[in-house]
């Protein structure tokens, strides 16, 4: 679950305030859009959630860890209750996809048994078994970021934070990753899709939150054009 | 942490040497460069200290015992002498015969034998000769031999012995600002030559940071990356030293006389000391290059 309770976010450089009085709850389970322009306060929402930043008011509460008085040295422990997804991909260039995907589970401590077991497994679902050798400047834009996912979910994570994950990557590439990920989201994995691409969210619909200028400018649920075909 | 992932771990540190072979070569040459003068610095401090040593066995107390003390005690004094003073290093009995051919011999010569036929040898003191195994225990000894009761006179070059023990301790205090000069200054370029490192791979660090690593996993390819170099740097550094050091002793060694003038007929054989140095070299290059590398990181954990 994700909760933030009246957070402000005040950046003393400049004198932004980046969030206001922001008050959201996502559900475990749910799959959730969120959409903004560019200085709406996304990127400081992420920030939030991955405890990368603390609220100048307000209190955020991520997979049952309070992350306002979260001390530091717990960080990667709650780290490891979420996955993390991003715009550029983020491979490690000098892993092959199978040591990528591997190396998630040796941070968090996993057995080489379970690492064995898991690792094909996670890469089947995104449909990249055959890549398992391959390094990361050996694929395509659209394979490299479904490595990112397969990655992502290796763990198990309760939470899955997408950051633009098809902002690098084809048109056409963009809906096979979000049905990737709404796969995922159908094993009970809570997913947040930060996106630009209306025309994604629109097709694939469900609760979207919109940010304009560090406010919930909407919040609600809408039907996807992709229902209906 | 489980076996598999620490033996995973060093095997991607180790790994790193290779992968970033250009830093790890320039973090090698400058250990190796450091080691080599850190290693110099010690082994002609080792010397100087153990020339300064010689020099001290040679310092030595005379104890003059009074005349009308008889023979049968002067075995008692010795033993005395021996047990009751734990800085005693030796002490070597000069019975009055001898002291008197030891006078005659010094002071004796052609057309000047005359000046012994009026005194003889029963007038000249029985003596020990005493050495101290710490020099700066002098003052100390010379106070308690004067002391005893037997004991007529005690002579001793007090400013010699202070001058060899300024010398020591300036030479000491030398040492360890040079030793230490020198590693700050090995730590300084070895923490900016693996910041450049660690730079390249902020994004790495930042993923791991992203996945929940913890700082300790970060750090360890590092630790074991920097230590594997400064171990390499360490040996290349011995070879370098004992070269080095064998081609000093054996310029030396080619005229005697520059030895014996110098007072550096005692320098210490490499052979004696080689595994002590490439201990201190291999042990130094290690922390160095794990402690250099480990700081470098600092900001970039702060993810």
């Amino acid at each position: 679950m994700v909760e933030l309770k009246n957070v402000d976010v005040h950046y003393k450089e400049g004198g932004v305030d980046a969030l206001n009085d922001v008050s959201l709850r996502i559900n475990d389970g749910e799959f959730v859009f969120i959409v903004g322009s560019s200085g709406a306060g996304k990127s400081t929402l992420l920030k939030l959630l991955t405890r990368e930043k603390t609220p100048t008011n307000g209190r955020v509460f991520v997979n049952g860890y309070n992350l306002s008085n979260l001390k530091n040295r717990k960080i990667p422990y709650f780290r490891r209750s979420m996955g993390m997804i991003f715009q550029d991909f983020r491979l490690i260039p000098n892993l092959t996809v199978y040591e990528n995907v591997a190396f998630v589970l040796r941070v968090t401590d996993r057995s080489s048994r379970y690492i064995r077991q898991r690792v094909p497994y996670v890469l089947n679902l995104v449909k990249l078994n055959d890549k398992a050798r391959a390094y990361p400047s050996q694929l395509s834009g659209g394979e490299q970021q479904r490595v990112a996912i397969a990655r992502a979910f290796a763990p198990d994570p309760g939470l899955i934070i997408a950051d633009e994950p098809t902002g690098n990557i084809d048109p056409e590439l963009s809906y096979e990753i979000v049905e990737i990920l709404k796969d995922i989201n159908k094993c009970g994995t809570t997913v947040l899709m930060v996106t630009h691409e209306h025309d994604l969210v629109k097709y694939f619909g469900g609760r979207i939150i919109s940010l304009k200028k560090g406010n919930v400018d909407f919040d609600d649920y809408i039907g996807g054009d992709g229902d209906s075909e | 942490m489980r076996g598999s992932n620490f033996s995973y771990l060093v095997r991607q540190g180790i790994g790193s040497v290779w992968h970033n072979r250009m830093m790890s070569f320039a973090s090698f040459c400058i250990l190796m460069v450091s080691l080599l003068l850190i290693g110099l610095a010690l082994l002609t401090s080792y010397n100087i200290g153990v020339i300064i040593g010689n020099i001290e066995d040679t310092n030595e107390i005379l104890v003059f015992i009074k005349p009308d003390v008889p023979d049968s005690e002067l075995s008692h004094i010795s033993d005395r002498l021996r047990s009751n003073y734990s800085y005693v290093e030796s002490v070597v009995f000069v019975s009055k015969a001898e002291a008197w051919e030891m006078m005659k011999e010094y002071y004796g010569g052609d057309g000047v034998e005359y000046l012994f036929e009026s005194i003889g040898g029963e007038d000249m003191p029985s003596t020990f000769v005493v050495s101290l195994n710490d020099i700066t225990m002098i003052n100390t000894a010379v106070s308690h031999f004067r002391a005893i009761e037997e004991v007529e006179s005690v002579r001793a070059s007090h400013d010699f012995a202070e001058f060899l023990i300024s010398i020591r301790n300036t030479l000491t205090i030398i040492a360890i600002a040079v030793l230490i000069a020198l590693i700050v200054v090995c730590l300084v370029i070895i923490y900016n030559t693996a910041r450049t490192s660690v730079f390249a791979r902020r994004m790495q660090i930042s993923i791991m940071k992203h996945v929940g690593a913890t700082n300790a996993f970060i750090r360890f390819p590092f630790f074991i990356e920097g230590m594997f170099i400064g171990v390499i740097a360490g040996a290349a550094s011995w070879f370098l030293t004992m070269q080095a050091y064998e081609s000093v002793v054996e310029i030396f060694t080619q005229d005697i006389m520059i030895l014996e003038i110098l007072g550096l007929s005692n320098l210490v054989a490499f052979e004696d000391i080689m595994w002590y140095v490439l201990g201190v070299n291999c042990l130094l290059g290690a922390m160095l290059g794990a402690l250099g590398t480990v700081l470098s990181m600092g900001k970039h954990l702060r993810v």
